[in-house]
């Protein structure tokens, strides 16, 4: 059956004339993802300079762009921006624009609390940014105690209060989000029939709410520190260094899978379009994205195995465990595509190139979860390979096939297939030159946040490669760029489903009218859409519209 | 090998020597900023490392030298043959199935059959892997104990201060201690096949102690005490470093570990003794209640508590020839001292300097004669070269 | 194609009449709902600082440290302890009234409550001047002064945000805005009046009472 076409409604939010101050005011949540989307893709720009400056600086051994006070700016700065700045609000930004039309809802449980959330991500990027002016914040993102209570610079101050204001907004926007899924799915649409996506903003959402908070608690702890003699972390006060550990990873363990399971749901939205399959194992894949949730809490102090402070079985045990439910999902993928009829448009080319790469990544994780092996590379650049894999491998990949993905349903048009092939290679292969061989320096011994190395560690080859790859991931920005802008200068053509998608957002118009949906087709199964084109293959429709439970 | 010609008409390009092949405009655009950028590289600061190893690293573990090390660095190869299992397992399917279910022209738009899952398969798919992660944990633990085990009496036991940025080293039962200065660090020195007790302590934050070859690190954290034991199975030399994030000079905080045969360590211990018995203290800190009257114009200078990376002034003035005697206190936590010196920086011949002393309360004075030619010396805490310089300005 | 919402299924709107609020499915109502999760996640933040406390009492060989002592429950802290139990259960009341349609016992309840809480804030704010200005113990006064102003600071804070609601809704509730059938803010309120409530008797049974 041929994919239904709705007339196009004489007013979008495109083609009404979009004043700033409509824009400004917009309570709307596609307005607000696309909001969303362009701050943090300028923020991924600016994370990814410093990211240049800390690699230009590495390449060969000595000191010759920045001195030892600048760099330890540059990299704390790198990643609370890609972080927080960047992966964070872009996620909440697609799942902002997308979960509503994915639920058949007309918008957010509570519109204008959305606006607040984003707002409140300017007032946030705003304090961290100008941290920069007032002697930067040079403690690594993760902000030690004593060391970041001792540290002078103002910068310090202003980058704790940025985080709490930023915590903030997440905890509402997690907030929304749950209410919108629980409360305003479309009839039909139990939670085991809701696209993957939006099971794990769910997820994603539950995890914020419960770790914001206390890391928000932290911050304020060591700002108490700082300013008010406080005596939280400082042994002579009876304070605990370790503490602060504690209540940081806390939050910064669920923390990274707030920032990889959006990409998770984005490539089992898009590995089923283009294999022509549905998700193999819905149910399983569920059931693994709640226990990755869950097991994320109970696994933080893997990063303190070095502290002497910490019961080592316990956390070891449940760092492996957590592998199983990970491994899952990827044989589900994998099975998916098994059997399928693949299309190579760009989506699918990033979503593959997600399993490939972050399977390294997960790997990584696997020996780090061996505490005698920990011992030996923690802190080192095996660490910053794991993390880079898992999040340029895995989350950027994830972010931009999901914006290849959407694009067109939020413009109109579909992004240039030759240049997102060009930007996915590059970056394909840039992102391995960079951090391949940061594998090997850490199990040499090279430890990270450090400015230079010795001339006869050995180390300048492989550190020199690894600046190459740098670069090549920056470069792939340029095509993207190039891309966005040739291609918003087409007509809109692209159709209400130029992917032959499953789920509700391709039942509408391209963009959706502001009301999103005129009519919904009946959801009888995890894939509504496709069942509304193929309904020789749709289960069959019950006796009466069951009233879905929440 | 590229050369650099010009053409008839003035313009600049690259060729390859030998032949007549020139480098497009292009890729000669792309090697620009290249040339530049090892240019730069070229010019900078030579480094040290006090055992650089030279030796291009692997994918699999270098040199280790403690037995406790020997047996965590064991548990690497057979977790990385699972892992190249699993990743040629993956990836092989990947490349596999992207060619043979990829569309091709000419299909026509036949769903595939629409599996929606497994049930055999999911439960094989899970329980392998739970049965994997539970073999490596087992083993991982098992090691773990053996790697954390400490003895009852250790052979040796030696105490690690860690500050910003650099180590003492203090062993108690033999009355020495050693303060790092410059990028090499402290050196211990621990005799092999003994089992040595390290207990760590920070004075200011937390640092961590990272010996590669030892296959090992933990943390030094205020307030606590951590403390490992290792047995080293093989003399040598082997380079160390601050594995924690502690700040300005992080990078800089080397020391170096030397393995002997227990002869040569029975030695080294009496040639230290000696030396720290024999060597008068440049200068004497004066005891409380001596009165005996400086020598000369006295300078003042101190570090307080409040700021431990700093000099109370960064500029002292004396007269040419002048005797002047400087008087120091170290109100801090951290060891300082302060030298002069005849020149620019510390390359400079040395003039004078106080006993390396740590406070709070620590007083130190050098008495000595200003240059005689007016012009602006150098003066430094030799622990702290680059946060704590001054000028020593002698003018008429 | 007009901007106009579609017609709705007579069920639905039945529904939506009866719960009076913009849901279409069963079940607690949305923005009730949003207060949970909201209350929820204050909760963790909460459960980190007594982590840090429960971790300073359990480490630390002399706890509190030397220069401080336990603060002694009988006296203020007792009292206000008792009157902040005492406003939970007259907001409780308030909400029974409007839930069975009294306007004017919903308003009594929540002025009381309303007196309650500004009396609280304003004797705390008076013990603090007295722990700081006449037994020197301030947030500088080692952890255990840092835990005490932290903790009761913050609970302090969350109960002025307790304030300004109960005055929002009090306001909405003297213009006759809520009804038996319609009154979601005040069911809002009044869960976030009994957290704060929970919060601070935990808080009063750790610091002042088991120590």
């Amino acid at each position: 059956m041929a994919t239904t076409t709705y007339p196009r409604p004489a007013t979008t939010y495109v083609s009404r004339r979009s004043k700033v101050l409509e824009w400004l005011t917009t309570t709307d949540h596609k307005k607000i993802g696309v909001m969303y989307i362009i701050t943090s893709f300028g923020f991924f720009l600016f994370g990814g300079v410093l990211a240049l400056g800390i690699r230009t600086e590495l390449a060969v051994p000595g000191l010759q762009f920045v001195d030892q006070a600048t760099y330890n700016q540059l990299f704390g700065m790198h990643a609370i921006m890609m972080i927080f700045l960047f992966v964070m609000p872009m996620t909440v930004g697609l799942a902002n624009y997308v979960v509503p039309l994915q639920l058949g809802a007309a918008d957010m449980a509570f519109p204008r609390i959305n606006a607040l959330s984003f707002w409140m991500l300017i007032a946030g990027a705003l304090l961290i940014v100008s941290a920069f002016l007032f002697g930067g914040a040079p403690t690594g993102w993760t902000l030690y105690v004593p060391l970041s209570v001792q540290v002078a610079a103002t910068g310090v101050d202003l980058l704790l209060l940025g985080l709490v204001v930023l915590g903030f907004s997440s905890i509402l926007g997690a907030i929304n989000f749950i209410v919108t899924i629980f409360k305003m799915r479309a009839p039909g649409m139990s939670l085991m029939r809701m696209p993957m996506f939006s099971w794990t903003t769910l997820v994603t959402a539950v995890l914020l709410m419960f770790s914001i908070p206390v890391i928000a608690a932290g911050l304020i702890m060591i700002f108490i520190d700082r300013n008010y003699g406080g005596g939280f972390f400082d042994p002579a006060q009876g304070g605990s260094p370790i503490l602060w550990q504690h209540i940081f990873w806390f939050f910064g363990h669920p923390e990274v899978y707030i920032l990889i399971l959006p990409a998770f749901g984005i490539i089992s939205e898009i590995v089923p379009v283009f294999s022509r399959k549905p998700l193999f194992g819905y149910k399983a894949f569920v059931i693994a994205t709640a226990s990755i949730g869950a097991l994320g809490f109970t696994v933080w102090a893997h990063h303190m195995f070095t502290t002497g402070a910490v019961f080592l079985p316990f956390f070891a045990f449940f760092t492996f465990l957590i592998a199983v439910p990970t491994g899952v999902k990827f044989f589900n993928w994998l099975a998916t595509m098994w059997g399928g009829q693949l299309r190579f448009d760009t989506p699918m080319l990033f979503a593959v190139g997600f399993i490939a790469l972050f399977l390294i990544g997960g790997l990584d994780g696997a020996f780090l979860a061996v505490v005698p092996f920990d011992f030996m590379v923690q802190d080192t650049y095996w660490v910053v390979s794991h993390i880079h894999y898992v999040l340029v491998a895995g989350a950027v990949f994830g972010i931009f096939a999901a914006l290849f993905y959407w694009f067109p349903k939020m413009t109109g048009r579909k992004l240039n297939e030759r240049l997102g092939k060009v930007q996915f290679w590059i970056l394909f292969i840039g992102t391995n030159v960079a951090f391949w061989p940061q594998h090997m320096l850490g199990l040499d011994g090279m430890i990270r946040r450090i400015p230079d190395y010795s001339g006869n560690a050995g180390w300048t080859e492989l550190n020199f490669i690894s600046t190459v790859g740098a670069f090549m991931i920056a470069f792939s920005v340029l095509p993207f760029l190039w891309n966005v802008f040739v291609t918003l200068r087409k007509p809109a053509d692209a159709g209400d489903d130029p992917w032959d998608a499953y789920s509700l957002e391709w039942a509408t118009t391209s963009p959706p009218p502001t009301w999103n949906f005129d009519s919904l087709p009946d959801v009888r199964s995890e894939r509504p859409f496709f069942d509304a084109k193929h309904p020789e293959l749709a289960p069959p429709a019950p006796e009466t519209q069951p009233e879905a439970s929440a | 090998m590229l050369v650099l010609a010009v053409k008839p008409s003035g313009g600049v390009f690259l060729r390859i020597p030998g032949t007549d092949r020139r480098l497009g405009r292009l890729a000669t655009l792309a090697l620009l900023p290249a040339a530049l950028f090892l240019l730069a590289a070229c010019g900078a600061q030579p480094n040290e490392n006090p055992t650089g190893d030279d030796a291009a690293p692997s994918l699999f573990t270098g040199e280790v030298v403690t037995t406790q090390g020997i047996e965590s660095a064991s548990l690497y190869l057979p977790i990385f043959i699972i892992a190249v299992i699993i990743f040629i397992l993956v990836e092989g399917l990947l490349i596999f199935m992207t060619l043979r279910f990829r569309r091709r022209k000419g299909d026509d738009d036949t769903l595939p059959a629409q599996t929606h899952g497994n049930n055999t398969l999911e439960i094989i798919w899970t329980a392998v892997p739970a049965l994997v992660v539970t073999v490596m944990f087992l083993a991982s633990m098992a090691v773990l104990n053996n790697v954390q085990a400490t003895s009852d009496e250790p052979d040796l036991t030696i105490d690690v201060k860690a500050f910003q940025w650099q180590w003492t080293f203090e062993y108690p039962e033999e009355g020495l201690s050693f303060t790092g200065v410059g990028k090499t660090g402290p050196e211990m020195v621990m005799p092999v096949d003994e089992v040595v007790r390290i207990r760590l302590e920070a004075v200011d934050v937390i640092h961590s102690f990272y010996v590669p070859a030892f296959f090992y690190k933990l943390d030094a954290v205020p307030g606590v005490v951590n403390e490992f034991e290792v047995t080293v199975e093989q003399p040598g030399t082997y380079g160390g470093q601050c594995a924690e994030f502690c700040g300005l000079a992080h990078g800089d905080m080397f020391f170096t570990v030397r393995a002997v045969e227990r002869t040569e360590y029975d030695a080294w211990v009496d040639a230290e003794t000696e030396a720290a018995n024999a060597t008068p203290a440049p200068t004497a800190t004066p005891q409380p209640g001596e009165t005996e009257p400086p020598v000369g114009t006295v300078l003042d200078i101190s570090t307080t508590g409040d700021d431990p990376l700093a000099f109370s002034s960064t500029t002292l003035t004396a007269m040419p020839g002048e005797t002047v005697t400087v008087e120091y206190l170290n109100d801090s936590v951290l060891p300082h001292n302060i030298a002069f010196y005849e020149g620019e920086d510390s390359s400079a011949p040395l003039i004078a300097q106080t006993e390396l002393m740590t406070g709070p309360g620590a007083l130190g004075t050098v008495t000595f004669d200003a240059p005689t030619t007016p012009g602006t010396y150098f003066f430094m805490c030799v622990v702290h070269p680059v946060q704590m310089t001054g000028t020593f300005a002698v003018a008429a | 194609m007009t901007a106009e919402t579609p017609a709705m299924d007579p069920a639905a709107q039945e529904h939506l009449e009866e719960s009076g609020h913009d849901t279409q499915r069963g079940g607690m109502d949305t923005a009730l709902l949003g207060m949970m999760l909201f209350i929820a996640s204050e909760v963790m933040f909460f459960a980190a600082l007594f982590a840090a406390y429960f971790n300073a009492r359990a480490t630390l060989p002399v706890f509190p440290p030397e220069g401080t002592e336990f603060i002694d429950p009988i006296g203020l802290p007792l009292f206000v302890t008792i009157l902040l139990i005492t406003s939970s259960f007259t907001m409780q009341w308030a909400t029974g009234r409007i839930r069975a349609g009294d306007r004017t016992g919903l308003n009594r309840g929540i002025a009381i409550t309303l007196i309650i809480g500004i009396v609280f804030l304003f004797l705390q704010l008076y013990d603090y001047s007295v722990l700081i200005l006449e037994d020197d113990f301030g947030i500088d006064s080692g952890v255990y002064g840092t835990l005490f102003y932290t903790l009761t600071g913050f609970h302090g804070a969350h109960v002025l945000g307790g304030v300004i609601g109960l005055s929002v809704i009090l306001a909405r509730g003297l213009q006759g805005q809520f009804s038996r059938k319609h009154h979601v803010a005040v069911e809002a309120v009044h869960y976030y009046w009994h957290f704060v409530d929970v919060v601070w008797v935990l808080l009063f049974l750790v610091i002042y009472v088991i120590k």
